[in-house]
């Protein structure tokens, strides 16, 4: 697979929403107060949003997440994606999709991407890159 | 980004159900028909009951791709594969591929991001598994290279 970058993205959350034993496993609420994301085409701040994590009861964890990116120039990009991660097997990877109206980004509508996030102090940071 | 084949997927395809316009593009579905797939680790066939790819095509050209398909391995497993995927290229391109002439896969992106869910203890890798896919749309139906991120 060829791919090149697209973002580092940097996240700052707010402490855990633990909303407990759902049907589908137990779930948590991260949510995102901000960040920052930095690439070639693009970079901005992050205006916040969340990730819905769900323990899958083996150890790994389903991610849902959404938030709102603006470029430095002033586009909003909503952003989701979808993810696993797997602490025991340092396994932590997105599928990260991009929507938004601003011709000068509209690149974004057009492609699918993949992340690779990691875990650090201050919040988790995630190397985003296009599938070519 | 580093990966490793996972499998390649054929499957064939009857004809469009043309749903048309609706709010958000123009749907169409294509039911699968059959397939097979096979990797270093797993392979398998397609079964046709409740296997098709439900098609978008939005304001902007692109087509959103969302496929699901039950897949039975050799040794009798179950895996249920949900992809969601984008395609679009140069107009020329489509029209070729609309028409069923055999196009160039670079020429036009087709990429997936197929997710895997089994209770089959061999398969059970699959449960978490984030994997990308490049396709080659064929008159028959399109062939799948999938790649596991590692």
């Amino acid at each position: 697979m060829n791919a090149r970058p697209l973002m580092r993205l940097r996240l700052t959350t707010a402490a855990t929403l633990e909303v407990g034993s759902t049907p589908h496993g137990m779930l948590s609420v991260f949510p995102i107060t901000g960040g920052s994301f930095d690439g070639e085409r693009l970079r901005g701040l992050v205006l916040g949003g969340a990730d819905w994590v769900t323990a899958a009861g083996d150890g790994t964890f389903e991610l849902d997440l959404r938030l709102t990116l603006e470029t430095d120039d002033g586009a909003l990009i909503h952003m989701t994606f979808s993810g696993v991660r797997d602490d025991a097997n340092h396994y932590f990877r997105t599928l990260p999709r991009f929507e938004t109206a601003a011709p000068n980004y509209a690149f974004l509508n057009r492609l699918l991407a993949v992340g690779i996030g990691e875990v650090h102090p201050d919040g988790p940071v995630h190397t985003i890159e296009e599938i070519l | 980004m580093n990966t490793r084949l996972l499998m390649t997927l054929r499957v064939t395809v009857a004809a469009p159900q043309t749903i048309g316009a609706v709010p958000h593009g123009t749907r169409r579905t294509v039911p699968i028909t059959g397939g097979a797939f096979e990797g270093p680790r797993l392979r398998g066939t397609v079964l046709p009951d409740g296997s098709a790819d439900w098609l978008l095509l939005r304001a902007d050209g692109v087509l959103e791709l969302d496929l699901r398909a039950t897949l039975r391995t050799d040794e009798g497993g179950l895996i249920s594969m949900r992809s969601f995927g984008l395609r679009h290229g140069p107009p020329d391109v489509i029209a070729a591929l609309a028409r069923g002439e055999a196009v160039d896969p670079a020429a036009y992106y087709f990429r997936t991001t197929p997710r895997f869910e089994t209770a089959h203890p061999a398969c059970a890798f699959l449960n978490h598994l984030i994997t990308v896919a490049t396709g080659d749309r064929r008159a028959e139906g399109p062939i799948y290279t999938i790649h596991e991120l590692l």
